[in-house]
């Protein structure tokens, strides 16, 4: 089956290979790149996230995409979708803003004349869940600031199965990428 | 040229550049629909009674209960790109210590048009509690109807579409339920 490919491969020459080989590379960095970049303009880690839970039907069901900015110095307002990840927990969390609590900090015994966005509490909850996530703290009161990866802005459906898929049936990643290597050392423009 | 590849490339290929104009052809659509629907919110009582914390059973806070009228026409928010609109009333005050709190008190998810038109007369769903666990000397909260749109496809919007005329003081805590 793969003798024909192999032979053509072989007459390509290892030249050929090789410029292949930086061309899958650069495919690559590219990628990397734009998401890297669209971190940065973002102000958030992962500007891009695909919905793992049903915490949040009917407005997000597993699969979904989800476009997150983290604008700074900006408060976050109740109604907001946000993603948080805190400390001690692997997955980060899609839920909505219930309570929003700017707390006035005291610096050096003076207490600030505006509460600033950085210390404002939080209390989240699933639409889909009965309770809101006080459980899902660790042990934290509020949910803080620092803890918030972005707010979600848009939304894509469905788009984001295919990652889900891949991690429920990780051969069908390796299957994925090794098709992918293969047909760009194969190709022949 | 003629290659099967290269025939799937390009289909494929085509396909998926003309799902993706679509897809942001249906997201630019909904800037064009521009509903702003107004309502009313009533609070006809608050009252406040001192209860065990969540978390701590030994420890006294004070919960407010309030009691609210919601009137609103939602419906020309659902256009054929309208999933779902989350429907909330929040409270919002300055406690003496400056700091600023809003807290939603009720919400409704609404997925279809018929159900769009509001007349809800309830107490609020979630529990009203204060940073400083009690409500004493709280100055009086606004009481804001507002919503979330959630789209098919495209960016999630938000919009209010009511609002309490007076602010709303809280009443000092009641020993028992009369």
């Amino acid at each position: 089956m793969f003798a024909e490919e192999l032979k053509s491969l072989r007459r390509l020459g290892f030249r050929h290979v090789l410029l292949q080989i930086l061309n899958f590379a650069s495919v690559l960095a590219s990628g990397l790149m734009i998401w890297k970049g669209l971190g940065l303009v973002t102000n958030t880690e992962s500007p891009i996230v695909v919905v793992l839970s049903g915490s949040m039907e009917p407005a997000f069901y597993r699969g979904d995409l989800l476009f997150l900015t983290n604008p700074p110095n900006t408060r976050y307002q109740t109604g907001d979708i946000t993603v948080y990840k805190i400390p001690g927990q692997d997955i980060p969390i899609v839920h909505r803003v219930l309570e929003t609590h700017d707390v006035v900090k005291k610096v050096k015994g003076v207490r600030e004349s505006e509460p600033r966005p950085e210390n404002q509490l939080l209390l989240t909850k699933g639409d889909n869940n009965y309770a809101d996530d006080v459980e899902l703290y660790q042990g934290l009161e509020w949910l803080q600031r620092q803890h918030i990866v972005g707010k979600v802005r848009g939304f894509l459906p469905y788009v984001g199965y295919v990652t889900i898929a891949m991690n429920d049936f990780p051969q069908l990643k390796y299957a994925l990428l090794g098709g992918l290597g293969l047909l760009a050392l194969i190709q022949r423009e | 040229m003629h290659s099967v590849y290269a025939r799937i490339n390009n289909v494929s290929a085509t396909l998926s550049t003309s799902l993706m104009i679509l897809l942001a052809a249906i997201a630019c659509s909904s800037f064009l629909f521009t509903a702003n629907p107004t309502g009313s919110v009533n609070i006809s009582s608050v009252k406040v009674f001192s209860a065990e914390a969540r978390r701590y059973p030994n420890r006294q806070q004070e919960f407010a209960f309030v009691d609210f009228n919601i009137t609103a026409d939602l419906s020309p928010l659902f256009n054929w790109n309208t999933k779902q609109l989350f429907v909330y009333l929040e409270a919002q005050y300055t406690n003496t210590q400056g700091v600023q709190n809003e807290v939603v008190i009720w919400d409704r998810i609404v997925v279809r048009k018929e159900d769009a038109l509001l007349n809800y007369a309830g107490k609020n769903k979630y529990p009203f509690r204060e940073l400083s666990k009690k409500f004493k000397n709280i100055p009086p909260a606004n009481y804001t109807l507002k919503y979330n749109l959630m789209p098919y496809v495209g960016l999630l919007t938000y919009g209010e579409a009511a609002r309490t005329t007076a602010p709303v003081a809280f009443p000092l805590a009641k020993e028992r339920v009369e």
